[in-house]
């Protein structure tokens, strides 16, 4: 508070001198700063925050790159049984493009769409990964419908959202924060698991 | 308490200790960072204004990162002219004009600081929107909302900023805006932490190759650790001059104010390529504008 008197201080004397050019010092006329009898040396604030800083950043990245490699392994098996199931039911529904009456339907997008989140968040094997990467578009239905709507055709059009026409959200989204390939192999799961499956990776989480 | 005063008074009280000579580096330095922040934050607005297809919420945010950068740039060239229409005389050293100038100037610059710490807190929790709340987030996040979110925290830091610079010689405003940094960061590092162990956990189920996490540690590494050199140095020195101005040992630090300034423009160079320009859809559209432009 007593810088503050000095500024206020400074200022109606300055205002009695216009002719002195002296704007620049308002603030910092509080006497020349003394540098004697220091105990450390003079950077030392400089040299402590620089240092500080360094190593806060180096740490929080072992600590990141400990987290790759390292992990709890009994996550994988509480959910060995649901993968199973999951695949198997995909596998079966999206052996075929999917019918036109099913796609036209509401009902037939949330069901393939529940059938497509529960696959992907068990996919454990590569091949079966880049299945489920081309089956990505089908994750949104306002692209699906709207390519639906567009033609009258919705089984090409189908093949041709199968081509890896992943939603803006989702494939540039993962691409801007986890650099360009993919941070899995297969890039949806980690962005398109919904609630009901994304509790069981969230209580192992926490 | 005005910006310019203290870029200025930097000069001239230091002068008067040998032992700590402040730092200083030529204009041109400034000039050219600040001119480059201003053409790639133009780059990215005018990429995505041009094109339609990067017209959804995120790129909103991104923008919205673009536009403080620049004013931040902004901030510096202007600040530039006006030391240079002062010192060929042609501005008065306090007459009401400069006041008024320097005033708005300074919340130019608090404004482009406030709006550039609220975009990447928005741009963190778009990110953990789409990934913990996939299937909600096209109903959750439209761009109307996403607009409307824009435009409450710009107001929000407009409003702010004023008063910041109004009532700078407080001490209140001054932890006020100092506060901000370190509640942005631990928000910013929890939701990136949260989605960094989603997709750890998710990687160890696919038995993806160690590469791709290593690089996740990396982008995150690098996301946080820019913010944070950036602007650390310059909320430090904000602190000690408020509370320490005398002391020897802060008085060193801040005479080290001109390089704390040109890490804040640094960053607004920075922010770009880590952010940006890590979308393969601006990318392209970035190329499609450039090669349309000279194969028109």
């Amino acid at each position: 508070m007593s810088a503050q008197r000095i500024i206020s201080n400074r200022t109606s004397q300055q205002s009695t001198s216009n002719a002195d050019y002296t704007w620049e010092y308002e603030y910092y006329e509080i006497g020349p700063v003394s540098f004697e009898g220091l105990k450390a040396h003079k950077y030392s604030i400089v040299i402590g925050f620089w240092v500080g800083l360094v190593v806060f950043v180096i740490f929080m990245f072992f600590v990141l790159t400990l987290l790759t490699k390292t992990g709890a392994p009994h996550q994988d098996n509480a959910e060995s049984s649901e993968k199973r199931f999951c695949m198997n039911s995909f596998v079966s529904d999206f052996g075929r493009p999917l019918e036109p009456d099913k796609v036209f339907s509401r009902q037939g997008n949330e069901e393939s769409r529940s059938l497509f989140h529960c696959y992907i968040n068990e996919v454990d094997q590569l091949d079966k990964a880049k299945a489920c990467l081309q089956t990505t578009a089908l994750d949104s239905d306002v692209q699906l419908q709207e390519a639906i709507r567009r033609s009258g055709q919705p089984e090409e059009e189908l093949n041709r959202l199968m081509k890896f026409d992943i939603p803006n959200f989702v494939n540039t989204d993962q691409n801007s924060s986890f650099g360009e390939d993919d941070l899995l192999i297969s890039e949806p799961p980690t962005v398109l698991e919904n609630k009901p499956v994304a509790q069981t990776p969230h209580k192992d989480l926490d | 308490k005005h910006l310019i005063d203290l870029y200025e008074s930097v000069n001239g009280t230091m002068s008067n200790n040998s032992d700590c000579p402040p730092v200083v580096l030529p204009e041109e330095v400034f000039f050219t960072i600040s001119v480059i922040g201003v053409l790639e934050n133009l780059i990215v607005l005018l990429a995505v204004i041009k094109n339609k297809n990067l017209q959804s919420p995120m790129y909103f945010f991104i923008c919205s990162l673009a536009i403080s950068d620049m004013l931040g740039s902004l901030y510096k060239i202007l600040e530039n002219i006006l030391i240079i229409f002062r010192n060929m005389g042609y501005l008065e050293p306090r007459g009401s004009f400069e006041s008024t100038a320097d005033d708005v100037v300074d919340s130019l610059f608090i404004l482009s600081l406030l709006g550039s710490i609220c975009s990447l807190s928005a741009i963190a929790a778009d990110r953990y929107i789409t990934i913990f709340h996939a299937l909600q987030y096209q109903r959750l996040v439209t761009p109307r909302r996403a607009a409307v979110v824009l435009m409450i925290i710009w107001a929000c830091c407009t409003g702010s900023g004023i008063t910041i610079v109004t009532f700078s010689h407080h001490v209140p405003a001054v932890i006020a805006f100092t506060a901000l940094f370190p509640l942005m960061l631990v928000f910013i590092l929890c939701l990136y932490g949260h989605m960094f162990l989603l997709a750890r956990s998710h990687a160890r189920r696919v038995s993806t190759l160690p590469r791709a996490n290593m690089k996740g540690a990396i982008t995150l590494t690098v996301l946080l650790g820019v913010f944070i050199f950036c602007w650390a140095p310059f909320v430090l020195h904000i602190l000690l001059m408020t509370f320490c101005p005398a002391d020897p040992y802060c008085a060193c630090y801040l005479a080290l104010f001109q390089v704390n300034a040109v890490l804040i423009m640094c960053n607004a160079v920075i922010d770009p390529f880590i952010y940006a320009f890590r979308s393969p859809e601006l990318r392209d559209a970035f190329k499609k504008m450039i090669f349309c432009n000279r194969y028109p």
